[in-house]
């Protein structure tokens, strides 16, 4: 009877710890997995995005350019070597006369 | 158990191709892939622009590309090369074909066979996975080469300077060059003096990408932006630079001179106005004209001052009361002879008596040698220190040249009496504006400065001028003006000064020495002055080296420093305060 108490009372407190191993075991490898899953998911998601970040770096860059090749042509176009050439075919002239005020 | 290899089988050979596409887009992919490697690391920094006083950009950047080929990929080389060829060849010839003369046309074609065998010699090169083609392609060629549709061919950005001015102020600008590694680099001028500044910082990428060059925007992500250069504000003003530029062409065609310098400041800050130099060269094609021509002969060239050094030793003798404005010459009844050498007058002509203001009016070598017997070589070497000779005047333009001032130790009576009228000293034309801008400014002496602010980042850097030093005293200075004054109303000049306006100045024609003796036919003419007399607004320095239509300074350089006084004075408002 003494032998058989002693493994009752052994048996129950081996199952339970052995219980809440497994299952903490198990819980965090559901976790790890969701997280694994969860990363695959969003990694997905945002290789794919990197054509958008693509397109929206080459847009500002051609914008740049184009901002860079229009302030070239205004400052070409008001120079005053241009504008000289230009007054001296519309007949402007130089005045012979200045007066000042 | 036959299942179960059946299975293993297909894993290995499935692993195995997988690595095996690894290791494609790892290397093969990856070495083919030009474009990939080449923007991967380095972004390149814009460079900073230029900008006159009226916030005009007169250096400002331009899209352009480097054009490289994938030998590997093309197939017909020589049917390639000659298509490309033509649009690669140097702007100067992208004008319409009936504009260029027969001689141009022959070179143009020329120009043509030379960059299709060099074309040609680089894609053979079967060997390279890539090949440079060009550099600084214009975005329209860019256009008419994709419109080829060779395949084969790449671009990448690679900006260039652009000059909505085309030469203007050319050489004071300076150029951008390529150093040994590729990179745009100043040279000359302000490009190569504020090089650091205008450069910026070139950024990297730091971020990875996919085969397709897409960025993989789960891997590590440290992008570093590039820096813009910073853009330089300059003291120069655009409408007096072209009229001077305008009027420069014209009077060193006119009077049939080497070349010609025209420097213009303001005596009160020491910015300078206008500087100009003719012949001149366009620095977006440097590559295509002479060497000689980079130098900023405003600076960098070193001349015999001739008379209009007679201003330095009369400041110092009057500055130390050795002579007065009335003292009378008691030496200048005619030549004299010192340490062997005869001295005489440039017209031959005497005057006996004669008083200081005078001297200066005729401009009386004799005259001086008086002076410079009394200053005796101490003092004189003293004052020539003072105003800032045989010595840098610090303006911030890369290839300025200290002059050449010989030891004072050597000074010989007969070189005492030949620097007293500028022969023998050797002087920079910038340090000439800066003795007499002093003289303008009650005697104090400021270093030239030609920008005025340097802007990085939204933050603006005021470039202070050095500080002023009082040469002499605002006494000496207003008699000197004074005798300036005379000189132009009085004297060789005096035709040609507009009527009404009190303007001081002084000629000069200083002979050249050539092989140990003065060539009398050659000579370095020029007119130095400020304007209006009693408040200047600016001082100018006319020089033109080797007129052939006459030898003096009087009739070449004093009429076109009136000329261009006059636009000047028009342009700024000032009216005549005389009838």
């Amino acid at each position: 009877m003494t032998r058989d108490f002693k493994i009752e009372r052994k048996e129950p407190n081996f199952n339970l710890v052995g219980k809440i191993k497994v299952k903490v075991l198990v819980a965090f490898t559901v976790f790890a997995l969701a997280l694994i899953f969860t990363q695959l998911v969003f990694a997905n998601n945002l290789a794919t995005d990197g054509n958008k970040l693509s397109n929206t770096n080459e847009e500002i860059t051609k914008l740049e350019r184009d901002n860079t090749t229009l302030k070239a042509q205004i400052a070409q176009e008001s120079s005053l070597t241009v504008l000289s050439q230009k007054a001296k075919e519309s007949g402007f002239e130089k005045p012979t006369k200045v007066i000042i005020p | 158990m036959t299942r179960l290899k059946i299975l293993q089988t297909v894993i290995f050979i499935t692993a195995f191709l997988i690595v095996l596409r690894l290791f494609y887009w790892q290397f093969v992919a990856k070495i083919n892939d030009v474009s990939q490697t080449l923007s991967q690391d380095e972004i390149p920094a814009s460079r900073g622009e230029i900008y006159t006083s009226d916030n005009f950009p007169i250096v400002a950047n331009q899209e352009a590309f480097l054009f490289y080929g994938k030998p590997k990929e093309i197939t017909s080389v020589k049917e390639t090369a000659s298509k490309l060829a033509p649009l690669l060849i140097s702007e100067k010839y992208a004008t319409r074909e009936a504009q260029l003369s027969d001689d141009e046309k022959k070179q143009k074609e020329e120009e043509i066979k030379k960059q299709e065998e060099s074309l040609f010699s680089k894609l053979s090169s079967k060997s390279l996975f890539w090949v440079q083609l060009a550099r600084k392609v214009p975005l329209a060629t860019k256009q008419k080469i994709e419109a080829l549709e060779i395949s084969g061919f790449g671009f990448e950005n690679d900006e260039k300077r652009f000059y909505p001015e085309a030469s203007m102020g050319a050489q004071f600008l300076g150029f951008v060059g390529s150093d040994k590694l590729g990179r745009d680099t100043g040279y000359f001028g302000l490009e190569g003096n504020y090089d650091s500044k205008l450069r910026g910082k070139p950024g990297r990428l730091g971020q990875d990408t996919d085969p397709f060059g897409l960025p993989i925007l789960v891997r590590e992500f440290r992008p570093l932006s590039p820096q813009k250069g910073a853009s330089l504000h300059l003291s120069i003003n655009r409408s007096i630079q072209f009229i001077v530029e305008d009027k420069l062409k014209a009077a060193v065609e006119k009077y049939g001179a080497k070349d010609g310098t025209v420097i213009i400041s303001d005596p009160k800050s020491g910015k300078i106005i206008a500087l100009a130099t003719y012949p001149s060269y366009n620095p977006a094609n440097w590559q295509e004209y002479e060497e000689n021509l980079y130098k900023n002969k405003a600076v960098a060239d070193t001349y015999e001052p001739g008379s209009t050094f007679k201003l330095i030793t009369m400041s110092a003798a009057l500055d130390l009361g050795m002579v007065k404005p009335n003292t009378k010459c008691d030496v200048c009844s005619g030549p004299r002879q010192i340490g062997g050498f005869e001295i005489s007058t440039w017209n031959k002509k005497y005057f006996p008596d004669s008083t200081m203001t005078e001297v200066i009016q005729h401009s009386d070598n004799i005259g001086m040698t008086y002076v410079a017997d009394k200053l005796g070589v101490d003092n004189f070497y003293e004052y020539i220190n003072r105003f800032g000779f045989g010595k840098s005047t610090n303006v911030d333009l890369q290839e300025e040249s200290p002059g050449g001032i010989r030891e004072k130790e050597e000074w010989r009576p007969i070189d005492l009496a030949t620097a007293s009228f500028g022969q023998g000293i050797a002087v920079t034309p910038i340090q000439m504006i800066q003795a007499v801008g002093a003289i303008a400014n009650g005697g104090k002496l400021i270093s030239p400065k030609i920008v005025d602010k340097i802007e990085a980042n939204g933050k603006e850097e005021i470039i202070k001028v050095d500080d002023t030093k009082q040469v002499i005293s605002p006494q000496t200075a207003a008699q000197i003006t004074e005798m300036m004054v005379n000189a132009v109303e009085k004297g060789e000049a005096k035709a040609f000064a507009p009527k009404g306006y009190r303007i001081a100045g002084k000629t000069g024609t200083a002979q050249i020495p050539v092989s140990g003796h003065y060539d009398p036919n050659k000579t370095i003419a020029s007119f130095i002055g400020f304007a209006p007399a009693n408040d200047p607004k600016f001082v100018m320095l006319v020089r033109f080296t080797e007129p052939s239509s006459s030898v003096f300074g009087s009739e070449t350089a004093a009429p076109t420093f009136f000329s261009i006084s006059k636009e000047i004075f028009n342009y700024y408002g000032i009216g005549p305060t005389e009838k």
